[in-house]
């Protein structure tokens, strides 16, 4: 060997790699690249039993990967590849979660039965709207690509929720982003609209991803570090003026509140929501949300908990906010798509005050509100995509009116997540809302509670006025047909519907979890 | 008790089922649920007035302290008398009353009204907060599923959604205000709370909170419009929820936190306002009604405002005035609106313009209906008399304020008299120019339940000892037992006197005809259902106004609010806090002015461009005049990668613009909007210019890393060029990087263009995966800008 080479490998040091702390990320990953191996090289008519068996069975290898890790953690965490990741029990927490949930989204996005071929279009590259358009929603072929892209993206998000540093965030976010703005392009049926979610999703997020670097490197010239602990360290420790500080946080909240679907950096989400085949729509409902809500509270917690009563003030306006929007424009929308969207920034807001509330049941509530809505609101949106006349989806509200007289099962399934959307008791969403509450009331912030719980009641409102839709009115004699859904649609509304109720009847063991510890520091 | 309350959902779980067999016999299986409890409750009564009573509870989720518990006490059984007695009551009623071979009603009605059963019995036993929260909001929902029924006609969802909105709002509030006295206190149990009640600015707000949630369930003033709605509901339904059960859980809850907050103002005095101003408003309005159901509801309104007074008022012996007044007002009321049920049924209608003669022709039922209207009025010798005797004389012993009470008392006391007349007069009464109703029999089984708690009434009245432990017991939290013994005779007293002034008056204005002929008017914008319509309307409106402007689904508009938010919220903590630019300098070198001139002007000139391909062209020279500054600052090789970039982009642009029409949309009205357009562009713009400039300012010196690199260059890498160092040496792993992101973007563009030409030549490949790998490469491509 090259003497001079030999010494090189001295003096570099490789950083150490905690393999069975990121084996569910990096079999996620490794699934996500065999998936596009698949699609070079596999012929067309096998690729989807091939993607679909790989993308579930990576997701539960996974989980069994992440299961064997978790019983035998390390008390406070690890942090590992150096200092970029950092595994910690919210990370995992969140990865459990990011897991199930995607389980679930998986499901939905591999079903070809309620539509026939599938929800995805059959050729990517054809003009919406020509004669080879019609012949494609008639095939029954679809994009297989979609699954390697779920994959790339849930690694993303697993990755952000653990990133220890800026820098790693900032990636994971480009990680997963990408992959979505593609998937929210794919939808078989309406593409024009479909394709217009995608433009909008891309340049708004292209955006928010600059804000988000921008303050990074704001925040590097303030602290001269981009690890949340060397933040949190000088933020404590300096005299320095706090301008760079605080004009860097308010740029990386932008991306990360864009992320989120927070009002009022919102708007994207009610055309994305309505636009993208509805299973892509559940995976980014769900999944985006943990993972932005992931990251956000690893951000405020880590490294700006010293900092948290000069912020604070800005993150109530914009809780406020973001629950007005979400509650208030609800209400007038007549389409569900679009309302279970106002309904996710109003959940948003309910969010941000748990995320604020930066004390340990502030953590654990956040964290268990996050697993409890991910499930209900992917079920509704699996829900959703059952009901179907002539030209697809009947997602326009007068197509539900007297639903529950044809269909009383999915009318009864439906009332029961929309309830545990608004938060009634006996549901997981009552308990997700009592533990943030009361988690943002014993850190000293009554006055946002109340206005939470004013908002709370207008936006069941307009989930009622869905169900009054369906219970109290007299079906429209050309009105859709419900589709019987396949096997992997029930399975992953079932799932969703389980997750929902057990966690309203019995949420202790998942808050046990949740609760088990905070992030960790170290590095 | 809470195996009780769990064989009540039990039961109404498979009452569908039953139905489906038997019909309406249902109801009467039904029955058993309530009738089983009510015994259950008389027989371990004597454990719930012994000063020590029977607690359970079933854990939920005790990490977060959430557990059922049930505590059987004197209040609770005097509730569980209603909700259980006249629940049982009720139910084998309704047996009757509902159609023979309507199945699906009587399936959902029987299993709801069990479940209501069960939801009220929880709500009166629960001695935690969310317990308690949860049976109240479980009521509310099962009686917007009643009043809606099948929810065919639109009058039945109105009022349901009505019933539904205001009192859930009011529950929202309620559970706010007791999770604040409960972190107050430091305990989320009930009777842990009242024994060691807490003070403070907070405990006050969450006192107006549930006081909140009180006065909407027991349709105090301003919110009782929801319950003469609510009449659209079947009578039994009506009778139970609206006259004995529901409506009381407000009372209920006053009730149950008067003893320890009684003297604290923010809870008086509000209850006794909105109590009074209820009784009056209630009492006046019933005049004008001519259906006899909407009359009762009025009636029922004012009687809960006269409840809320006396609870108010706090002392010993108002508290044993509300206790006998909740239980006669559930016995008179739940009879009335039983016999306003056999009315409607038999003679066709319940309008008291058209029934005339049924007095005669059903004497038993009359005399059942009298019984319990002369308890509603106050007369001997009935439970109400003796319950209103016990309120006069503790409002008329007591101070000032008392008396001043009292009269408002003693005037709704009046108009009480006034409607029970006219309630008798119109249902039963004889009209000397109209012709008799036609005759029909009124059921035995359906009189029968009439008689149960209208006898009840004369019964409790004749022997009050019975009740008497129950009432006191409850009484004796407000302080010491004066004395005092419910009978009905206590000589001739003011109190005695006074009643009958009350009955004497009543019976007066009754027959001065031109009293009730203005009696219930009131105006038009005064009336608190025309509120409530246009709040709803009103929030509907600003929602319809706010998604017009806001979601318009134009991105610019969309970007635009992203923009100003960025702008206002970050600019304003960056310009409030101290500004140090540092030491600006214009330039270091003369060639950056003309460079930043090119820029800038292009830059502004995009915006203006009509053509597309002109306005990517000047975004290009952006691109190329930030890659120029890079030379002149001596970053050549930042400069080599921005140009390539910038080229590869321009090809892309020029790729995909060659489908597009050449010119942007041209629309007259769209130049207004585009000025705004730049200038939140501008704006945001010159935001993130200060913030380059700001950060500039803060680097103190050359950072570790750079004085690192010029120190070890020579030594290390024999170079004497630091930059060329860095590129091929210290960071030679990134520059690989570089290369590798050029190729790929390089071969993306590569295979676009070849793929295009190879379908020309008609060779055409899988479209799908070019297009693909196009989408990916542009977004790539911004990597090396982002590193560098």
């Amino acid at each position: 060997m090259n003497p001079f080479l030999a010494q090189q490998m001295q003096t570099v040091e490789a950083p150490g790699i905690d393999w069975g702390a990121i084996l569910p990320m990096v079999i996620v990953f490794g699934a996500a690249c065999v998936g596009v191996l698949i699609e070079a090289f596999v012929p067309k008519h096998q690729r989807w039993s091939g993607q679909v068996v790989l993308t579930l069975g990576s997701i539960a290898a996974a989980g069994i990967a992440l299961g064997a890790y978790v019983s035998g953690r390390p008390e406070h965490g690890v942090v590992t590849m150096g200092t970029t990741l950092s595994i910690d029990t919210p990370a995992l927490f969140l990865w459990g979660t990011l897991l199930a949930l995607s389980v679930a989204a998986v499901l939905m996005i591999a079903d070809r039965s309620v539509e026939p071929g599938g929800s995805f279009v059959a050729q990517a590259g054809i003009a919406p709207g020509t004669v080879q358009d019609r012949a494609q929603v008639q095939s029954t072929g679809m994009q297989t690509e979609v699954f390697p892209l779920a994959l790339f993206a849930l690694g993303g998000m697993m990755a952000f929720t653990a990133a220890n540093d800026l820098l790693t965030m900032f990636i994971a976010l480009e990680v997963l982003s990408l992959p979505l703005y593609l998937m929210c392009g794919l939808a078989r049926r309406r593409r024009l609209l479909s394709q217009e979610a995608a433009v909008k999703y891309f340049l708004l997020g292209a955006f928010a991803s600059a804000f988000f670097l921008y303050g990074l490197a704001l925040l590097y010239g303030y602290a001269g570090s981009v690890k949340l602990a060397d933040i949190a360290t000088a933020a404590a420790g300096t005299d320095r003026s706090d301008t760079l500080l605080f004009a860097g946080l308010g740029l990386l909240m932008v991306g990360l509140l864009f992320k989120g679907s927070v009002g009022p950096f919102h708007t994207w989400t009610p055309d994305v929501y309505q636009g993208a085949p509805t299973p892509v729509t559940a995976f980014m409902a769900a999944c985006t949300k943990v993972a932005a809500f992931g990251g956000i509270l690893r951000v405020l917690t880590v490294a700006f908990e010293a900092t948290s009563w000069e912020w604070r003030g800005v993150m109530w306006a914009v809780a406020i906010i973001s629950m007005a929007i979400g509650a208030v424009l609800g209400l007038t929308q007549t389409d569900l798509k679009r309302m279970i969207a106002y309904s996710s920034i109003a959940h948003a807001g309910f969010l941000l005050i748990g995320t604020m509330a930066l004390t340990d049941e502030g953590l654990s509530g956040t964290l268990f509100y996050l697993l409890a809505y991910g499930f209900t609101t992917l079920a509704a949106f699996g829900v959703i995509s059952l009901v179907r006349d002539s030209t697809g989806e009947a997602t326009h509200l007068s197509a539900w009116a007297g639903l529950a007289k044809r269909s009383p099962l999915l009318a009864g399934v439906f009332t029961f997540l929309l309830l545990a959307l608004a938060g009634i008791p006996l549901t997981s969403g009552f308990v997700g809302k009592f533990v943030v509450f009361s988690a943002a009331l014993s850190d000293g912030m009554a006055p946002l509670v109340v206005i939470a719980l004013v908002f709370s009641a207008v936006a069941a409102f307009f989930y009622l006025r869905v169900v009054v839709l369906m219970y109290f009115s007299e079906p429209a004699s050309d009105g859709p047909t419900v589709s019987v859904p396949g096997a992997f649609t029930t399975a992953s509304i079932a799932l969703g519907v389980i997750v929902t109720l057990l966690l309203g009847l019995l949420p202790t063991f998942a808050l046990d979890w949740a609760g088990a510890g905070g992030f960790a520091l170290g590095g | 008790m809470l195996v009780a309350i769990l064989a009540h959902f039990a039961l109404a779980a498979v009452l569908p089922l039953v139905a489906r067999r038997y019909g309406r016999a249902a109801f009467v299986v039904g029955a058993l649920a309530p009738a089983a409890t009510l015994v259950y409750a008389l027989a371990r009564g004597g454990e719930a007035v012994s000063g020590a009573p029977p607690l359970e509870t079933l854990a939920w989720a005790p990490v977060i302290g959430l557990e059922f518990t049930a505590r059987f006490d004197e209040l609770a059984l005097l509730l569980i008398l209603l909700v259980s007695g006249i629940g049982a009551v009720v139910l084998c009623y309704y047996s009757r009353y509902a159609k023979p071979d309507d199945h699906r009603t009587a399936a959902r009605d029987s299993a709801l009204l069990v479940t209501f059963a069960g939801a009220m019995l929880g709500l009166v036993l629960a001695d935690d907060v969310i317990s308690l929260y949860l049976f109240w909001e479980l009521t509310t929902v099962c009686s917007f599923l009643l009043v809606g029924g099948d929810g065919v006609a639109k009058r039945l969802r109105t009022s349901a959604t009505q019933a539904l909105l205001v009192t859930t709002l009011g529950g929202l509030a309620m559970l706010l205000g007791l999770i604040l006295l409960g972190t107050a206190a430091g305990t989320m149990r009930i009777s842990e709370i009242l024994a060691d009640p807490p003070s403070g600015g907070i405990v006050t707000a969450a006192l107006l909170l549930v006081l909140l949630g009180a006065l909407t369930k027991s349709a105090q003033v301003p919110f009782h419009p929801w319950l003469p709605s609510a009449m659209v509901a079947p009578t039994p339904v009506s009778a139970y929820l609206h006259a004995a059960a529901m409506v009381k859980a407000g009372v209920y809850l006053v009730a149950r936190f008067s003893p320890a907050f009684a003297d604290h103002p923010a809870w008086w005095i509000p209850i006794v306002v909105c109590g009074l101003w209820t009784m009056l408003l209630g009492g006046f309005r019933a005049l004008r009604q001519y259906d006899l159901k909407t009359l009762l509801a009025y009636g029922t309104i004012s009687q809960l405002g006269f409840l809320m007074v006396m609870l108010g008022a706090g002392t010993w012996m108002s508290a044993l005035a509300a206790g006998t007044l909740i239980l006669a007002h559930g016995l008179f009321k739940s009879a009335l609106f039983l016999t306003v049920g056999i009315i409607d049924k038999r003679a066709g209608t319940r309008d008291i313009r058209e029934l005339s003669g049924l007095g005669r022709q059903w004497r038993g039922l009359t005399t059942l209906a009298t019984f319990a209207l002369m308890s509603m009025a106050g007369l001997p010798p009935l439970l109400g008399f003796i319950g209103k005797e016990v309120a006069l004389e503790a409002l008329f012993e007591g101070g000032t304020v008392d008396r001043l009470i009292g009269v408002g008392v003693a005037v709704g006391s009046v108009l009480t008299v006034v409607y029970s007349l006219r309630f008798l007069r119109g249902a039963f009464g004889t009209k000397p120019d109209m012709a008799p109703s036609a005759p029909v029999p009124c059921g035995r089984v359906m009189t029968g339940m009439v008689a149960v708690p209208s006898l009840a009434g004369l019964v409790l009245a004749l022997a009050p000892s019975v009740i008497e432990p129950v009432e006191t017991g409850y009484a004796d939290r407000y302080g010491k037992d004066p004395g005092y013994h419910l009978a009905l005779w206590h000589g001739i007293t003011p109190a005695l006197m006074i009643s009958v002034g009350i009955i004497a008056a009543g019976v007066a204005v009754h027959r001065y005809a031109g009293v009730q002929r203005l009696g219930g008017y009131v105006p038009g914008p005064l009336r608190a259902q025309s509120w409530y319509g246009r709040s709803v309307e009103g929030l509907e409106s600003l929602a319809r106004g706010v998604t017009g402007r806001l979601q318009v689904g134009s991105l610019p508009v969309y970007l635009g609010v992203i923009l100003t938010t960025l702008v206002v919220v970050p600019g304003a903590g960056l310009f409030s806090g101290d500004i140090d630019f540092g030491e600006l300098r214009l330039f270091d070198n003369w060639l950056q002015v003309p460079l930043a001139l090119l820029v800038l002007v292009a830059a502004a000139t995009s915006l203006l461009a009509r053509r597309r391909l002109t306005a990517v062209l000047l975004a290009g020279v952006v691109g190329y005049g930030i890659g120029a500054w890079f030379v002149v600052d001596g970053g050549a090789d930042l400069a080599l990668a921005q140009f390539l970039v910038e080229t590869l982009t321009l090809v892309v642009f020029v790729f995909v613009i060659r489908r597009f029409p050449p010119r942007f949309i041209e629309n007259k009205a769209y130049v207004g909007g585009r000025w705004v357009k730049a200038v939140i562009a501008g704006v945001a713009g010159t935001f993130v210019a200060v913030l380059a400039v700001l950060y500039s300012g803060y680097r103190g010196g050359i950072p570790e890393a750079s004085r690192q690199y010029i120190e070890r260059a020579e030594d290390e890498t024999g170079a004497t060029n630091v930059v060329n160092a860095i590129i091929v040496d210290f960071r030679a792993f990134d520059t690989i990087g570089e290369i590798t992101v050029l190729a790929v973007a390089a071969t993306g563009v590569a295979s676009l263009i070849l793929a295009r030409s190879r379908r020309r030549n008609g060779t055409v490949g899988r479209p799908e995966p070019t297009e693909q790998d196009a989408t990916d490469d542009t977004g790539t491509t911004e990597t090396p800008e982002v590193r560098s």
